[in-house]
């Protein structure tokens, strides 16, 4: 366990710039815009008449209704860091099992007592858990430092930032359902990222294209028996995969509900699986057959991945 | 006591290329091994399979277990520095030493800052930002500081300057070896390894050339420097190798009467190069 903790520790290391700086970034990045609206906001408006009308607004919505609000916005404030973290992912994944290859460092982390088996748990746990961990540190930082921001504002309109809004947050309620489900969706791309690492532990060079040729070549050899055999063959890879990456259990999307549009798990394009943010329909996900079905692809990717790690050093 | 490896008819095969041809091999503790051999000789190959970095046909025990099945818990023993430029460029000193310990249940941290000390290398330093010498260091350091039972050597001064050679092995025999400790070295700079060798090993075209003590070596052979006009007699005692050097023949023998040798010239032991060279191309005729 130690050990493990340990080669999790040195992914972080190495990948220092994208792990722990790319989600500050982000954070950065909407802490400058909601400062950049402040100040636009101020100078057109040196009165603060509008911060005004906003802070009676404010008061005028009852209880729940600001909860909600502040619900919504929060759970939809972590679409930028999703897309970015699978970004990330993406990437870190496919030089997991390359990078050290490449520049032969393979041969010192070798000549370490720590088992193939255990190199790729550290990798794959890096994945799955410590970058969501980093990228929902961010977004609670960022949620805490924009709280912040609000209530100067409010403040200086003379609103009181605690029963404006402060009180009726849930924060807890908020990060804790996009942690869930980050970590859903870590589950749920399992399979995509079984197969960025037996990419990654085999390619001889550029596996950016040795992991999305082959797909895309395949979905459209598959697109053109479908095309002569006049439609009638279903489940091309390639919507299979869009399929799939709709589906996540993360909050991607927003949906027309009955009061309004609020934030939605993937895409709400497909009627398999219900979109709507509760942890009872991540849970539907992952307790589905496709899950299942996911969780055999994955195992097999992985152990490919295995089995070309322990002959990455043969020649 | 028992082998730190045995290998019995090992052989390493890269589809129709032979590396490593049926090697019988027995190191015993306590014992500096020089697996010397031109490019191509299987060297590589059969450090490879001895780390657990490849697979191969045929028996092999390192300090009792198999390396294939069991490099992880082997590595707990065995150290390897393969050559200067396997450390990874992104790694901080310090990082390096922290996971080398997290990893390493023999890993003395005092130790190895002891030895650092007595570089220019910080523990802030990257390694990218070291010369080629530096890094060397940096690993014999890290290397030096584990209690390990076998210190494997491919080719560890590859592209160093003299100094930083000479002070490698200097160290490594005063600040490292001692009888129970054994140490495999393959390299090409055969003059500067010969004199802290204990066993030879010369390996050519997958298979073993010549496997013996230096002791064994000294008794065996003999260098005759032969006066001019003896030439033509030397060579009556079927010398393994014949070479001339500034007009004077020079004959190299295995299990020659030196009695007989010695009014026809000056007797030397001959040095590992010249013997290396000699089995080499003497097997050729």
């Amino acid at each position: 366990m130690n050990k493990l903790l340990a080669l999790v520790k040195r992914e972080f290391w190495e990948n220092k710039g994208s792990i722990r700086t790319t989600p500050l970034v982000i954070g950065g990045f909407y802490i400058l815009s909601m400062l950049m609206g402040v100040i636009t906001l101020s100078h057109f408006d040196a009165d603060g008449y509008t911060t005004r009308t906003v802070v009676e607004e404010l008061g005028k919505m009852s209880g729940d209704m600001r909860e909600e609000v502040l619900y919504q916005g929060g759970l939809a404030s972590s679409v930028f860091f999703t897309v970015v973290m699978s970004f990330v992912v993406f990437f870190y994944l496919l030089g997991a099992l390359y990078d050290d290859r490449k520049d032969r460092s393979i041969l010192f982390w070798k000549s370490l007592p720590a088992s193939d088996t255990l190199t790729i748990a550290s990798k794959l746990l890096t994945a799955m858990v410590l970058i969501p961990l980093t990228f929902l540190a961010a977004l609670i930082l960022t949620h805490i430092v924009m709280a912040i921001i609000a209530s100067i504002t409010v403040a200086t309109a003379d609103g009181n930032p605690w029963t404006l809004f402060i009180a009726d947050t849930s924060p807890l309620k908020v990060w804790g359902m996009v942690a869930v489900s980050w970590f859903a969706h870590s589950v749920w791309a399992l399979p995509m990222y079984g197969w960025l690492l037996l990419v990654s532990s085999f390619a001889p060079r550029v596996p950016l294209l040795f992991a999305t040729l082959p797909p895309l070549i395949f979905s459209v050899l598959q697109g053109w028996i479908e095309f002569l055999q006049s439609f009638t063959l279903k489940g091309n890879l390639g919507s299979l995969i869009k399929d799939w990456f709709f589906n996540t259990p993360a909050i991607l999307t927003a949906e027309m509900g009955d009061n309004g549009a609020g934030p939605a798990l993937g895409v709400p394009l497909s009627g398999d699986f219900d979109h709507a943010v509760t942890l009872g329909n991540m849970l539907d996900r992952l307790f589905s057959l496709q899950m299942l079905v996911g969780l055999v692809v994955a195992a097999v990717f992985l152990a490919g991945a295995l089995w070309f790690r322990r002959r990455a050093t043969e020649s | 006591m028992p082998s730190i490896i045995s290998a019995h008819g090992l052989t390493k095969r890269y589809g129709r290329m032979i590396a490593v041809d049926n090697i019988d091999l027995d190191i015993p503790p306590g014992r500096i091994v020089g697996l010397i051999g031109p490019n191509g000789a299987g060297k590589t190959s059969a450090l490879k399979a001895i780390l657990g970095l490849a697979t191969y046909d045929g028996e092999l025990s390192v300090l009792g277990k198999n390396p294939s099945s069991q490099r992880a818990a082997l590595m707990e023993d065995v150290c390897f520095i393969a050559d200067v430029a396997v450390l990874p460029r992104w790694i901080r000193v310090h990082q390096l030493i922290d996971i080398t310990e997290d990893l390493h249940p023999g890993f003395n941290r005092e130790r190895c800052l002891e030895y650092l000390a007595k570089t220019k290398v910080t523990t802030d330093h990257k390694v990218k930002q070291l010369s080629k010498g530096m890094v060397a260091q940096l690993h014999l350091a890290l290397v030096m500081a584990i209690d390990a039972k076998l210190l494997v050597l491919d080719e560890p001064t590859l592209g160093l300057d003299i100094i930083y050679r000479k002070e490698f092995y200097t160290h490594l025999l005063t600040d490292y070896f001692d009888e129970e400790r054994t140490i495999l070295i393959t390299t090409h700079q055969v003059e500067e390894v010969e004199h802290i060798l204990t066993d030879l090993v010369f390996i050519r075209d997958g298979r073993i050339a010549l496997e013996a003590t230096m002791e064994e070596v000294q008794e065996r052979y003999v260098e005759l420097m032969a006066r001019p006009d003896r030439a033509a007699e030397a060579r009556q005692f079927k010398p393994l190798y014949e070479r001339e050097l500034f007009g004077r023949h020079i004959f190299l023998y295995e299990n020659a009467d030196r009695e007989q040798l010695k009014p026809l010239g000056e007797l030397h032991t001959p040095s590992v190069a010249d013997l290396f060279v000699a089995t080499m191309k003497g097997g050729d005729s």
